[in-house]
């Protein structure tokens, strides 16, 4: 499904994501963590097509466009961090917006139903400015418009951001809840608990560079979590 | 029978609203240009160079003159669109001058001695280009494609995200823009029957943005009161003399502090509804 081979992005003299391989399979979860500034956001970022990078990045065995409106049309759609809802637009205008690469026109509104269903806050409010919603609305909005491009792959950025704990958890039912739509997920999250209670697979990023990959367990067992958030814990020396 | 004072004031609004509608559009996706007055007088030259030294039909020298502007507008697009906000008016404010300063040292078209010998339109020929291009305009405003250059508006990043080419968008909403621009030029050369470079400086610009502030930048019907109140406000305050200037100005804040969207919106409209 994707695979992202020896990736980098750079912020001029910066180097924000180095050297970094992953793997997404079809139908999978799989976790992107690490702490603040390690470089995730600037990895999908760049995987979407939204910053400058070296490296390759393909979804189904082609190359992913490097400008984002076109990954979208190739099946990549990204949630970014911050949700980005188009405020100034109601509910029901941002979800037609999600299906604007659609060629399957006649489809759109069946599948705008459908979103509405799953999402039934987003049917109620259909008529409301979408900046108005609050935090977990929006971040149902912004999914359900991605689902609307027919994504293969779905990548999540940070999506519990902001949210209160029962809120977080509903959006992390809900990703677990997609898989069974078929689409794969990309999901980066600092919430590294939660997330790999629902992730197949994860990979842990410390500031730019891939620390540690593997099942949730293995992680776990290898106690490097806790290294990734908290930073290495080295031995303190003997007292003289 | 209407006098030649009403029609003047009826003729340089609907020239003033196709101007405004170029800002409009403009607006639509999110940019804000200070250099649309140098699209109108492209279209203004080149339509009144055809008219009057080629002998073509005033009509179609209009739309020559929209389709230079236009070509122009998505060339000056290019460089110009990697710009947002405060630059890209600062950037097409100088794009402005310069145009001026361009026709000012041209002596083909007179120089600062200005351009003449062109026929006078009717109100009506006027007022036939601004309705038919006010109703495309309320058309194309419930259109798909309205919606996703508003998307480019809200938040380009978004709406790239959602298959949007942004790029693409503002390169032809701005290439359109012009040509409304060189319409508008086109008329007022053929209105007025007279060109020269200072009728279309930064003031003639900054009328533009004004009027479609003033009248209201979310619906295509704001721009034409705008363009209306632009025009004929100050001639409705004559009795007050010297004075009237100054009370136009006041009589624009006050506007703008109690609808600071614009006379015209579509929560307006919606609550005028029967």
């Amino acid at each position: 499904m994707l695979a992202v081979r020896n990736l980098a992005v750079r912020y001029g003299p910066i180097q924000a994501v180095r050297d970094l391989t992953l793997e997404v399979r079809p139908g999978e979860i799989v976790a992107l963590i690490g702490a603040n500034g390690a470089g995730k956001t600037s990895a999908v970022k760049a995987i979407a097509g939204l910053l400058p990078h070296t490296g390759t990045v393909s979804l189904g065995g082609q190359p992913l466009p490097r400008r984002a409106e076109y990954a979208l049309r190739a099946g990549l759609a990204l949630v970014p961090e911050g949700r980005g809802i188009l405020g100034q637009m109601t509910v029901a205008e941002n979800l037609r917006m999600g299906g604007y690469a659609r060629r399957d026109r006649a489809g759109l509104e069946a599948a705008m139903e459908e979103q509405m269903r799953r999402f039934p806050i987003l049917e109620q409010r259909r008529d409301k400015l979408a900046g108005l919603l609050s935090g977990g609305e929006q971040q149902m909005l912004a999914i359900g418009r991605a689902l609307l491009s027919q994504p293969r792959l779905l990548v999540l950025d940070e999506p519990s951001l902001g949210l209160a704990p029962i809120m977080a958890a509903r959006i992390f039912a809900l990703v677990e809840e997609l898989r069974a739509t078929g689409v794969a997920i990309l999901l980066v999250e600092q919430k590294a608990r939660q997330v790999l209670k629902i992730a197949d697979r994860a990979y842990v990023l410390e500031t730019g560079t891939l620390r540690a990959s593997g099942t949730a367990s293995e992680l776990a067992a290898r106690g490097l979590l806790a290294d990734a958030f908290l930073g290495t814990v080295t031995q303190a020396p003997p007292p003289a | 029978m209407i006098s030649s004072y009403a029609s003047g004031l009826l003729a340089d609004t609907g020239i003033a609203f196709i101007a405004a509608l170029s800002v409009h559009l403009v607006l639509a996706v999110g940019q804000l240009s200070l250099g649309n007055a140098a699209f109108m007088a492209c279209g203004a030259y080149v339509a009144s160079v055809l008219t009057v030294e080629h002998g073509v039909p005033v009509h179609a020298a209009i739309a020559a003159g929209a389709v230079v502007s236009g070509l122009l507008g998505v060339l000056v697009g290019f460089p110009a669109l990697r710009l947002r906000g405060i630059y890209l008016a600062m950037a097409t404010l100088g794009f402005g001058e310069m145009t001026r300063s361009f026709f000012l040292t041209l002596d083909a078209t007179g120089g600062a001695a200005g351009y003449s010998g062109m026929q006078r339109l009717s109100l009506g020929a006027i007022w036939a280009w601004a309705l038919p291009l006010l109703v495309l305009v309320l058309l194309a405003e419930r259109s798909r494609l309205w919606l996703a250059m508003n998307a480019v508006r809200d938040d380009e990043t978004a709406a790239r995200l959602v298959g949007l080419d942004a790029v693409a968008l503002k390169l032809g909403a701005f290439g359109v823009a012009a040509a409304l621009a060189g319409v508008a030029g086109g008329l007022f050369a053929h209105w007025h029957i007279f060109i020269e470079p200072s009728a279309f400086a930064l003031e003639r610009s900054t009328e533009m943005v004004l009027a479609v502030v003033l009248g209201g930048s979310t619906v295509a019907l704001g721009p034409l009161f705008g363009a209306a109140a632009l025009v004929l406000a100050p001639e409705a305050l004559r009795f007050i003399a010297d004075w009237r200037l100054a009370a136009f100005g006041g009589l624009l804040i006050a506007i703008l502090l109690v609808r600071p969207q614009g006379i015209i919106d579509r929560r307006l409209i919606q609550a005028l509804k029967p």
